[in-house]
């Protein structure tokens, strides 16, 4: 039942309560008031006649007496006729009593006056027939002797009556009495119990629409002071109320859910804040920066000092930028920040998007600055907020990228011009630089000649270099050529100045230069090269080059990651011109290898290259082929065996030559080593006496013995052979490693001290500028197979070329 | 048509910001200071818009705005004051004026008529 239900039944409830009593008491009333009637109309007139009565006998006994005793006729005619009168009174009085007689006893008596009456009444009659008709001593008796007794008898019953009469009129006003005061009681208590019955409904109905809206109110304070949406008021009964609570449970509900998304929103900003590399700030009114920004930002400035600082010391102070940007700077801040958001639309041109500044180590950092305004619900900028990279590193690399690919670019020009013509080229445009510069410093004046020829110099160059494409230097050199042409035709702009003119032909000198060192150092083009001859100097693929410079435009300036890569590949690529694998390098030694073996009566070897990742500068090509050439055929005449002896020592037939690449302690290491028979130190010890170059009694240990055979003139072999014995002993080989700072060693690889033959490998140490490492290079797949290389077989005479495992 | 009251001391300024309104359809009426600017608006009902330096000789460009409402009554008329720099003073005594725009110098013209676009609709 709903509460306008219950309403509705205590106003009905109330009504039918006031019916009810105003029914019952007029009820009540109306028995009252019958009962009043019969007293006052029944009992009280009775109650009085009976008294009449009682007097009415005795007037009529006066009247007799009087008619007897008065000796006039007239008199007692008209005794008789009063008596007459008060006999019918009489009458009537009695049957009134008959007629309101009540209960036996009244009823009874009135019978007993009624006879009484009767006989009476006779006797009177008798007394005044005697009296009239004269006989007035008949008269007398009878009337002394019947009336007066039975007159005395009436007398006695009609008291009687009155008596009775007077006690039931007692009766019935005691009775009336008590049934007005039970009615009163009675309306009284029937009222009471009418109004605790509609008050205790009231007071039910009051409770249960006051205490759940009081849960409510209370929940209602509870969640605005502690902020606990997970609060929620019980519903004991679905009326108006009720709904009320749910309704209001679900609004609660609501906006826990939404302030649980509140909370996970504050909570992923936060987040984004402490986490983003990436300094955020907003600034609030008075330029003061808001304590929420990113953390990043204390990295950005170094400084935890942030939050309430001025905006302007925090990001300009020790920047490059001048007082009156910063002053422009200030001004829009503060003509945007409460302002209509149109008012950063018109300045916001005027901030700083990018600044140099010095932090307190010195260091400079370069910040990117964006700026965008907060607004609030009126489109009025409440904050600015500044968003700060750090793309020191990023321009950095920008810059490097930019220096690359013009490097990249030019080196592309070089490679499509011949050794030969880009040799040329040079040599002829530096005579005209000196030519020029020669002309310039002899001329204080300008002279139109000598502008002419200053003209024609560098447009020969401009020409020569335009034909082999080498664009960069086109343009610099046009630059300057036009300079010339301004100054002989419109000499009003520009005037004969030395210091410029000599100030521009050094500008194209450094480019010059610039390809002409790209040329011999970077791709060891040095010299004319051989003239018809196969150039035998590219050691990076063309096509690679255009690949990496596709690359390099390909990655975005704005991005650190891409930039980080090109320039990673980029570096590679640079560092890898003029490279090649020592494969390569030795590609003559090992393809003479097979016929070497069959004039030695030998198996070709197998040789096992490990080159561990690295390639050498072919500046180094030159001294690796003389050393290793030796140090190889050594190995196959000395050291390896013919098939017979190996067969017998139950080594395979073939030898095995192993060479390995690898850097240590700064050094470019190269390991060769044979599986033949090992270094013959006896002999070279017998030798070494024969030779005089130690004595008899020498005590020397095997690596002094081994060290021997790099004394000049020492050989070991018995005669001269086809193969090693050429003269050049490993005096020579020593030689050439030590003229590139580098060193040749003998290390013995097995523990047998003391023991005729020992294994060793020679080890060959060269500075490690002359080897590059490939790592994390990224070459097209072709080039990227021929790198995974190491093993190349030279069983039979064709040079084939496994992958290794 | 609705005019706009270009007040600036510095007839560099002033012209150059006339011109550039002039040739962009726009009705222009010139003041050299506060003062004149003042009386121009007095004499001058038809002057919907003004644009004004901050700082002249004889009365500066807020101290006008402020008699503009103040003295004339004349709550209307929008206002985009020039400036080079700002003050939280000035900033306050701005907003209690009803200034809407602040166009920090140096600006570019097309700023300005784009502001009197919007300032005039």
């Amino acid at each position: 039942m709903d509460i306008k239900q219950r309403i509705t039944l205590l106003i009905a409830l109330s009504v039918m309560a006031i019916f009810t009593i105003g029914g019952s008491s007029i009820l009540l009333s109306k028995n009252n008031a019958a009962e009043v009637k019969k007293v006052t109309e029944d009992v009280l007139p009775s109650a009085l006649s009976s008294a009449d009565l009682v007097s009415q006998v005795k007037e009529m006994q006066l009247i007799t007496m009087s008619m007897i005793s008065t000796p006039d006729t007239n008199l007692a005619n008209q005794a008789k006729d009063k008596l007459l009168i008060s006999k019918k009174n009489l009458q009537d009085g009695v049957d009134f009593q008959f007629a309101h007689a009540d209960g036996n006893t009244q009823h009874g008596l009135i019978v007993q006056t009624k006879e009484n009456l009767a006989e009476y009444f006779s006797a009177i009659d008798e007394t005044v027939n005697f009296k009239l008709s004269g006989q007035s001593d008949i008269a007398d008796a009878t009337y002394f002797g019947n009336v007066v007794v039975l007159q005395r008898e009436l007398q006695q019953i009609v008291d009687t009556l009155r008596i009775e009469k007077s006690r039931e009129k007692d009766l019935a006003i005691a009775e009336l009495n008590n049934n007005l005061s039970a009615t009163v009681t009675g309306v009284t208590l029937l009222s009471l119990a009418i109004i605790i019955g509609l008050g205790a409904f009231g007071l039910i109905l009051y409770r249960q629409i006051i205490y759940p809206i009081n849960r409510m109110q209370e929940a209602t304070t509870e969640i605005a002071s502690s902020q606990d949406f997970t609060h929620r008021v019980p519903v004991t009964r679905m009326d108006e109320i009720g709904k009320s609570i749910v309704a209001f449970n679900i609004m609660i509900e609501k906006i826990e859910e939404n302030s649980i998304l509140l909370k996970q929103k504050t909570k992923d900003i936060h987040t984004m804040l402490q986490n983003m590399p990436q300094g955020i700030l907003t600034i609030a009114e008075g330029n003061k920066v808001h304590p929420e920004y990113s953390a990043y930002l204390e990295t950005i400035f170094d400084t935890q000092e942030i939050a309430g600082q001025n905006f302007m010391d925090l990001v300009f102070a020790n920047s490059d930028m001048g007082s009156d940007t910063l002053s422009q700077v200030e001004a829009v801040a503060a003509a945007c920040i409460s302002e209509d958001q149109m008012n950063f639309k018109f300045n916001s041109h005027l901030l700083a998007d990018e600044i140099k500044k010095t932090m307190p180590d010195g260091h400079i950092k370069i910040l990117d600055l964006s700026w965008s305004p907060i607004l609030d619900e009126n489109d009025h900028v409440i904050r600015l907020m500044l968003c700060i990279r750090d793309v020191t590193e990023l321009r950095a690399l920008a810059a490097e990228a930019t220096k690359q690919k013009r490097e990249l670019e030019i080196i592309g020009e070089i490679l499509s011009v011949t050794q030969e013509k880009f040799h040329e080229f040079i040599i002829s445009a530096f005579q005209f630089l000196d030519e020029n510069e020669k002309l310039i410093r002899d001329n204080l004046h300008q002279n139109n000649e000598v502008l002419t020829q200053l003209f024609r110099n560098m447009h020969t160059i401009k020409g020569n270099s335009r034909t082999y494409g080498l664009n960069h230097l086109t343009n610099i050199v046009h630059e300057v050529e036009q300079e010339y042409v301004c100054l002989r035709e419109c000499n009003q702009e520009s005037v004969w100045n030395q210091d410029v003119l000599l100030g521009e032909l050094h500008s194209v000198r450094e480019v010059l230069e610039y390809y002409s060192n790209i040329n011999e150092v970077s791709l060891g083009r040095k010299g004319p090269g051989r003239r018809g001859g196969i150039e035998h100097f590219l050691m990076v693929d063309k096509r690679q080059i255009m690949q990496t410079i596709h690359h390099l435009e390909k990655a975005t300036y704005g991005n650190i990651h891409d930039l980080r890569e090109a320039h990673g590949a980029v570096s590679k690529t640079l560092r890898l011109l003029g490279t090649e694998r020592i494969i390569e390098t030795l590609e003559g030694v090992f393809g003479s290898l097979p016929s070497l073996a069959r004039e030695l009566g030998k198996i070709p070897p197998i040789v096992d290259i490990q080159e561990n990742g690295y390639v050498i500068h072919s500046q180094a090509s030159s001294v690796l082929k003389n050393v290793f050439m030796h140090l190889i055929r050594n190995a196959m005449d000395h050291g390896l065996e013919t098939p017979e002896e190996r067969i017998a020592q139950n080594k395979p037939q073939a030898g095995l030559i192993s060479l390995e690449m690898d850097v240590q302690d700064g050094m470019l290491q190269i390991k060769l080593s044979d599986d033949g028979r090992g270094l013959a130190l006896n002999r070279i010890r017998k030798m070494a006496i024969d030779r005089m170059l130690v004595s008899h009694d020498d005590s020397l240990t095997d690596q002094q013995i081994a060290n021997l055979i790099f004394l000049p003139g020492f050989t070991t072999a018995s005669s001269v052979t086809e193969v090693s014995g050429r003269g050049v002993g490993m005096d020579a080989v020593k030689d050439f490693i030590y003229k590139e700072k580098g060193t040749i060693k003998i290390r013995f690889t097995d523990g047998n001290i003391g023991a005729d033959f020992r294994q060793f490998e020679m080890v060959v140490c060269l500075p490690e500028m002359l080897a590059e490492s490939i790592d994390g290079v990224h070459f097209h797949s072709a080039y990227q197979d021929k790198f995974d290389l190491a093993m190349v077989d030279f069983k039979s005479n064709e040079m084939t070329i496994s992958k290794q495992a | 048509m609705a005019q706009i009251l270009v007040v600036d001391d510095s007839s560099t300024v002033r012209d150059a910001v006339a011109e550039f309104l002039r040739k962009n359809n726009l009705d222009v009426v010139v003041a050299v200071d506060g003062k004149d600017g003042l009386s121009k608006l007095k004499n001058d009902s038809g002057i919907k818009l003004i644009v004004s330096d901050v700082n002249m000789p004889n009365m500066d460009g807020l101290t006008m705005v402020e008699k503009i409402r103040g003295e004339l009554g004349n709550t209307s008329v929008n206002v985009i004051m020039l400036t080079t720099e700002s003050s939280p003073s000035l900033k306050e005594r701005g907003k209690a004026a009803g200034i809407k725009g602040w166009i920090v110098k140096p600006f570019k013209g097309d700023v300005v008529l784009e502001s009197i676009k919007k300032l005039l609709v």
